[in-house]
């Protein structure tokens, strides 16, 4: 062995005893405890604590049963007394009664040094938020039926966030929650609705976690918060759609809807595009047609059935020229006519289109008018130009077709003549 | 003997109309195929010269024409180039590179992308597509990513 792959091999060495410190020591320090040591003795099913506290996040992390319940863990097995280790003078605790466990739990997650220390980048408000929910309220009343850490983050085998298996990582929050809000049964005596999951599934932002996997779409704690879960009150259905719809909310506060809807409690977004149920809107939403939400409060002759009317013409008309110029432009590029530059500035087109759409939120028809103006005019280009370089493909193709027939005629006329005088040529 | 000859010339009459009938077929095929073309679309652009050197001032973008969709080319503060498909994974609007805040935005929904194309806040739920970048000689090269 050479010096230099001795050398190596001795840092290899050093690594592997480091490693085997960091990892192994704690879960060493954790299996000859005596909780776990009686405890894996006592208990035999497979959600027992001891079987599900080895992937938990706090027991990889060094924190004993002790920790949390309290006692001395150095003695009890060896002595064959349990008493000695769930001793309340060493400070044990036990289970704690379904309405202590946030406070439990807050004794660490809410101790800013504590949790400097070993997980600096999590927020210690937790407990803080948690009384101001709804939940937290009706458990302090004394309701132990309502959602407390455990009941979002188990108890024994509680995983990181960022974990997928975790109950909180983003994808599995909507069933997490679903687990109590989905229960007909469970929240029969609440008086609420127990649709919301399947709702929130075929919805816009449903879809898009679960069938596209966007981990930053909305999910429940989106809008309702998640220590400080709550119903969104009246004012605050805007400024929860508005973070991350804030071009459209600031459209509506400035709209002429705004005062009236708050005078009469009308909830601003969720009025036309429901709350768990956000599906994708649709152009016949706006206008006089059946299927309009403006009708259901105005009607024929008023200024807004009129700025309604005007509205949704207008989007339509430059929807069409879309459209027509898309077929148009699929049309010729199947001809095999480079046409990228129209389809290229058709993009201009859809973009006033879409800002169009956009602006309806202010409610005012001059605004979306002056847009889809300028939409048209951007597509009734594109038309053009692609017609154009459709009726030049069409006289090049025309003609080619035409000089090859005269090119047959011709060969054929040219064979006919040499058989002619080859036939005077052998006579 | 003549018979030896008869069926030299008869091989031999026989490759000659065998390869008349080949160039007519293939000179006819072309001239059919372009008056009847195939049913399908142009192949996608991946490569194009997105600006040339020196044409942006640092912090600041230009969209570009990238086949049929837009681009966005950006030169960032640090002299880096970005570039990244400037059709905005919400409701596909063209986005455009606001100096001010040194990030991608949209102004149909006020998405914004950092310089990395991540979407990081307002609607989009997605990054943009990201593109790879090359300068050789005065010319921006700009690139799908493949694979």
């Amino acid at each position: 062995m050479t010096f230099w792959m001795a050398r190596q091999y001795r840092s290899v060495r050093y690594i592997l005893i480091l490693v085997s410190i960091v990892v192994l020591v704690p879960v060493n320090r954790l299996s000859a405890d005596s909780c776990m040591k009686c405890h894996q003795e006592i208990e035999g099913a497979p959600d027992s604590p001891t079987k599900l506290i080895v992937s938990d996040i706090h027991y990889r992390n060094a924190i004993s049963c002790a920790d949390c319940h309290g006692g001395d863990p150095t003695v009890g097995y060896e002595e064959g007394d349990p008493s000695l280790a769930m001793d309340p003078e060493k400070g044990y605790i036990g289970v704690p009664s379904y309405n202590e466990i946030p406070k439990f739990c807050s004794r660490c997650h809410s101790d800013v040094e504590y949790m400097r220390e070993r997980r600096p980048k999590l927020r210690i408000d937790q407990h803080q938020l948690y009384l101001t929910s709804v939940h937290g309220k009706r458990l302090k009343e004394g309701d132990k039926r309502v959602a407390q850490c455990v009941s979002c983050h188990g108890a024994h085998g509680i995983l990181s966030s960022n974990d997928v298996r975790s109950s909180t990582y983003v994808e599995n929050i909507p069933g997490t929650c679903a687990n109590c809000h989905a229960n007909e049964d469970y929240m029969a005596r609440y008086g609420i609705p127990t649709d919301q999951y399947d709702e929130y599934s075929r919805s816009v932002h449903g879809r898009l976690l679960f069938e596209k996997h966007e981990k930053s779409a909305p999910t429940c704690n989106s809008c309702h918060g998640n220590h400080g879960a709550a119903p969104l009150g009246l004012a605050s259905i805007a400024a929860a759609c508005g973070q991350c719809h804030g071009i459209n909310q600031a459209l509506f506060d400035k709209s002429p809807h705004f005062e009236p809807w708050k005078e009469l409690g009308i909830p601003e977004c969720i009025r036309c595009h429901n709350h768990h149920l956000v599906l994708t809107p649709t152009d016949n939403q706006v206008g006089v047609g059946e299927n309009s939400f403006c009708i259901e409060c105005h009607s024929r002759g008023d200024n807004g059935y009129e700025a309604a009317a005007e509205m949704s013409s207008a989007i339509d008309s430059l929807k069409m020229l879309i459209d027509e110029a898309d077929s148009i432009i699929r049309r010729i590029e199947m001809s095999g006519v480079d046409i990228e530059t129209a389809r290229y500035n058709l993009t201009e087109a859809t973009d006033r289109l879409i800002e169009a759409r956009n602006k309806i939120h202010s409610f005012n028809s001059r605004t979306v008018r002056d847009i889809t103006k300028n939409g048209i005019s951007k597509a009734r280009h594109v038309i053009q130009s692609a017609e154009e370089a459709g009726e030049d493909m069409e006289t090049k193709q025309k003609g080619l077709l035409f000089t090859s027939i005269l090119i047959i005629i011709l060969a054929g006329l040219l064979f006919l003549k040499i058989r002619q005088i080859e036939g005077r040529v052998n006579k | 003997m003549e018979g030896k000859v008869k069926t030299r010339r008869s091989l031999l009459n026989w490759l000659l109309t065998g390869s008349l009938g080949t160039l007519i077929l293939a000179t006819i095929y072309p001239i059919i195929r372009f008056i009847y073309p195939p049913d399908k679309p142009e192949a996608v652009r991946n490569t194009i010269v997105a600006a040339k050197v020196g044409e942006l001032e640092k912090n600041s973008g230009k969209i570009f024409k990238f086949g049929t969709k837009p681009g966005i080319l950006v030169y960032t503060s640090g002299g880096d180039y970005r570039a990244f498909s400037a059709v905005c994974t919400h409701l596909q609007c063209t986005v455009q590179y606001e100096p001010t805040r040194g990030d991608i935005w949209c102004a149909c929904h006020n998405g914004r992308f950092d310089l990395t194309g991540r979407n990081i806040s307002g609607p989009p739920p997605s990054p943009l597509e990201a593109y790879d970048v090359a300068i050789r000689g005065e010319e921006i090269i700009v690139s799908r990513r493949t694979g």
